[in-house]
């Protein structure tokens, strides 16, 4: 069995309604909803196929076993948010309010909206089969865009974000959301999460508050909510923190998650990136071999972008040895320059 | 017999001494000519009981700061939603309106018509310097506070910003000026629905010890406005000064001595610019526009026969 990732596929809207709808509240950006989820094939078409507005588009790629050709997992880059809609985020800044005269110094933490993040590019939409959760195909869905934001860099902002679910609790109760969001208008959080997905939060956004919001004014529960991370996030957090990526200072303005960001050439994934020519070999690859010694090995194609594994031992000074079955799949020959990056770090 | 006359000098240590009474900062005396203090003394007693101010022209060159109570709509056609949100936007159109300030008196006199003559003899007192004051008269009415002393408005907002609480910060007010204070508030509009509930409920309402005040402003033509004190919440009442009632009504007439003990009560002042003075007097309005006053009010008002008086009835 070989796991690679792909572009994503029409043939792969019926794997991808499913894990839409076990991910459930999760994965905010892929609702189960089959109409909508076959119009984000269609966008990841156009641009894989360069058919959409320069610089614009939506490249969804899939997990697939290739023993059953399905596809288990799912994760997204978004060349440029904020062209079509609008992108909204709170920044947390601070507000000082101090006077000599009076002996005052206060910092109040305050709340911006902005659309700060519009024109860079996002990642996001990513979510693996549950069975599948193992020997680093969570790490080879996550950071093998990495290697795709390397090698195209002319498609894509500098800028990488990723939007980080903030804190809920299993019935969906937002405490960032209850405070403010709610405030202005009667919506459950799970009701404009699931709008957002559909492509709505713009619309939402208009019912937002616009001025500043000084934080003393929502709950003690909100307050601690923001920037804060689900605790099912804090993984995904954790990796793209080890990637390089940090806080940048926005929240999402539902439910108060923090907004993670880095420049491409300072991602870890890409920044330690090298490139060989291929060279063939016959013998079958030993599988065993543990994500901690194993090497993400992508080929340089736009169109037909595919990243696997394959042992470290098979990088040489010159070149990389490359199993003909996974040459086959990464759709590479004798000579072609494949890039290659750690799947996993200090193992 | 109570006068109303301008605070002096001399009067400082009793004004402190009456706002130390009612746990209050005393005001200062004017310092310029567009501010006013009326003192209200007891004969009797030859003690202060009460005080009145005019500032001619609110904020005195600086901003005067108010929120202003609006709305915004928000609309979203495509979900169908529209909602009305109510803002708190800081606000400077009452700077240069004249305001009435600073009035204090003594809890039982709050009763007697000792109250009307302090507040009502400004109006007489603006009416006679028609020129120096502006258009519209303004009054910042005491906002709400518990009876262990918290301002719900201040709490849910003013202090944050500050980490002092209401009584430390009117006290800079005074010390300093209220525009110092209110500069250092951030000068962002404020969403009344992220304020707690009991500053929501304080906004535009008035302190139960002010109500006697407000009923006189009411019943004088001022109404409630859209503006509010930044500090407390409290409403502020605004009119305009040719409607007033005590202008409108105001008489000047010729004073002459006569026995009048079974008229009615009018406010009586003294016309004179450089010495203003007014009492509550029995006043029968003779056909020939003559005033007829008691000969000991005409001479606490410092009057002779012939003298111009104005006078409004209580």
């Amino acid at each position: 069995m070989t796991l690679f990732i792909r572009p994503l596929r029409e043939k792969d809207l019926d794997d991808l309604h499913a894990m839409a709808r076990s991910a459930g509240k999760g994965l905010t950006t892929l609702p189960a909803d089959r109409a909508l989820l076959a119009d984000k094939i269609r966008r990841t078409r156009e641009a894989f196929d360069q058919q959409s507005a320069p610089e614009a588009g939506l490249y969804l790629f899939a997990l697939e076993d290739s023993r059953r050709g399905r596809c288990v997992g799912v994760s997204g880059i978004e060349a440029r948010v904020g062209r079509d809609d609008v992108f909204w985020n709170y920044r947390l800044s601070t507000t000082v309010n101090a006077s000599r005269k009076l002996g005052v110094h206060v910092r109040t933490p305050t709340l911006h909206l902005t659309n700060d993040m519009t024109d860079a590019t996002e990642i996001g939409s990513l979510y693996l089969d549950e069975r599948y959760r193992q020997d680093g195909n969570g790490l080879l869905l996550s950071l093998s865009r990495f290697l795709y934001l390397q090698e195209f860099p002319g498609h894509f902002s500098d800028k990488v974000f990723a939007e980080m679910r903030g804190v809920s609790d299993k019935a969906g109760y937002s405490p960032f959301w209850e405070a403010l969001g709610r405030r202005f208008f009667d919506m459950e959080f799970s009701e404009a999460d699931y709008l957002s997905g559909l492509g709505r939060k713009s619309f939402i956004a208009e019912l937002m508050p616009k001025f500043p919001i000084y934080l003393f004014m929502l709950s003690e529960a909100a307050q601690a909510a923001v920037a804060q991370v689900h605790d099912n996030t804090a993984p995904a957090l954790r990796m793209l923190e080890a990637e390089g990526f940090n806080f940048n200072g926005l929240v999402d303005i539902f439910d108060g998650g923090p907004l993670v960001e880095a420049f491409i050439h300072n991602i870890r994934t890409a920044r330690d990136s090298l490139t060989r020519p291929v060279s063939i070999s016959a013998e079958a690859m030993d599988s065993t071999v543990p994500p901690a010694k194993r090497l993400m090995v992508a080929n340089g194609a736009f169109r037909d972008f595919r990243v696997t594994t394959l042992p470290a031992h098979c990088v040489g000074p010159e070149s990389v040895t490359v199993p003909v079955e996974l040459a086959e799949i990464l759709l590479v020959k004798s000579g072609d320059r494949v890039r290659l990056a750690p799947l996993k770090r200090g193992g | 017999m109570w006068i109303l006359r301008p605070a002096k000098p001399l009067d400082l240590a009793d004004i402190e001494s009456l706002a130390s009474r009612l746990n209050v900062q005393a005001p200062r005396l004017p310092e310029t000519t567009d501010r006013f203090l009326f003192v209200l003394e007891d004969t009797g007693h030859g003690r202060i009981r009460g005080l009145a101010g005019i500032d001619a022209s609110a904020g005195h060159g600086q901003p005067f700061y108010n929120y202003r109570r609006d709305a915004l709509i928000h609309a979203c056609h495509d979900l169908g939603v529209s909602r009305r949100i109510d803002v708190l936007y800081p606000s400077h159109a009452l700077t240069g309106q004249s305001l009435l300030c600073s009035l204090l008196i003594e809890p039982e006199l709050r009763q007697s018509h000792a109250l009307a003559l302090l507040s009502r003899a400004r109006l007489l007192f603006i009416a006679q310097h028609r020129e120096q004051f502006a258009d519209e008269v303004v009054v910042e009415l005491k906002g709400l506070q518990t009876e262990t002393g918290e301002v719900p408005f201040w709490d849910s907002l003013g202090r944050h910003f500050f980490h002092m609480d209401f009584e430390a910060a009117d006290r800079y007010s005074s010390e300093l000026s209220k525009t110092f204070i209110a500069e250092l508030m951030p000068p962002n509009p404020i969403y009344v629905t992220l304020l707690t509930d009991s500053a929501q409920a304080a906004i535009g309402v008035s302190h139960p010890l002010a109500v006697k005040s407000r009923d006189l402003l009411h019943r004088e033509g001022f109404r409630e406005s859209r503006y509010i004190d930044i500090f407390d919440g409290g409403p502020v009442l605004r009119a305009q000064i040719d409607r007033l009632e005590t202008v409108v009504s105001g008489l000047t007439l010729v004073f002459r001595p006569g026995e009048s003990a079974h008229g009615l009560l009018y406010l009586v002042a003294s016309a004179r610019d450089d010495d203003f003075r007014c009492v509550l007097s029995p006043l029968i309005e003779g056909l020939d526009g003559a005033a007829v006053i008691p000969a000991e009010m005409a001479s606490a008002l410092g009057i002779c026969a012939g003298d111009r008086v104005q006078v409004a009835a209580l």
